[in-house]
């Protein structure tokens, strides 16, 4: 027998990234229905897309990341004499 | 637009750790991402004449600094000629010939809040990354790390959003094969 297994990896990463067709979206649906295999790929797949959408939230409110001084000068410099010319 | 508004210095007093941060989060390097930060802030002096008052200041140096950063992307990978590598193909060992797992997944019990509370869980999920094949590492970090969307992250890499798709896929399911081995499973054993 063969498995829709490997296809059906592909499938459910691609549904993160675009739409599928509505036959990959019927043909997924279906294999999900009996392989418990997939249906746990799904849900490793969804912790993953969640730990990193909450990880970008993380960085991106990071208040403690900031340009450090002697860069902060540098670019001073920098833009001082640019202005100047 | 007011005199003040078009001072370059007092764009780096209200934007620069912001723009900083953004370039950090993106590149990994600290180095780089000031460089960037300074290319923004010229580029932007040289070119204020076309900024437009539409959007506010910070949205504008933005666009500028999310140009610059896929520029360097792009000429790093072009310098280290990883579009033409050929990256190995993990779906082969983890599939059996009739399109089985050979190692089927099993379910993951923890919630992804605790997750990014937890360093050794990103510890371990960076040395996963590290594994992967260099050009996987990068489109792969753009998309999950940085949130980059499909567009930038074909222009950076000189690749077609099909190619980009099949990347990620590999990238994904070798990523979940090592997470399984060194966090997910050492923990279902413990």
């Amino acid at each position: 027998m063969n498995h829709f297994c490997r296809e059906a990896s592909q499938l459910q990463s691609d549904e993160l990234e675009r739409e599928l067709t509505l036959v990959e979206r019927i043909r997924l649906r279906m294999h999900l229905l009996i392989c418990g295999a997939c249906r746990n790929y799904a849900d490793n797949l969804q912790l993953l897309n969640s730990f990193f959408h909450s990880l970008r939230k993380q960085t991106e409110d990071d208040k403690n990341i900031t340009l450090p001084d002697h860069d902060r000068e540098r670019i001073k410099e920098a833009l001082k004499k640019a202005s100047e010319s | 637009m007011s005199r003040e508004a078009s001072n370059p210095e007092s764009w780096l007093t209200d934007h620069g750790d912001y723009l900083f941060r953004y370039a950090q989060s993106r590149l990994r390097n600290e180095e780089q991402a000031s460089d960037m930060v300074q290319e923004t802030l010229l580029a932007a002096w040289r070119g204020w004449e076309r900024f437009s008052g539409n959007s506010s200041v910070r949205t504008w140096l933005v666009g500028i600094l999310k140009h610059k950063i896929t520029d360097l992307i792009r000429k790093e990978i072009r310098n280290r000629k990883l579009a033409e590598a050929v990256e190995s193909d993990p779906t082969s060992s983890m599939f059996s010939a009739d399109g089985s797992w050979v190692e089927a997944p099993t379910s993951w019990k923890e919630n992804p809040e605790d997750l990014c509370e937890s360093d050794q869980f990103q510890k371990t999920l960076q040395g996963c990354i590290d594994k992967l094949p260099e050009k996987q590492q990068i489109v792969f970090r753009m998309r999950e790390i940085t949130g980059e969307d499909t567009e930038s992250i074909c222009k950076a890499a000189e690749i077609t959003s099909t190619h980009l798709h099949v990347l990620i896929h590999r990238a994904r399911l070798a990523l979940r094969t090592c997470l399984d081995h060194h966090w997910f499973g050492g923990n279902r054993h413990s």
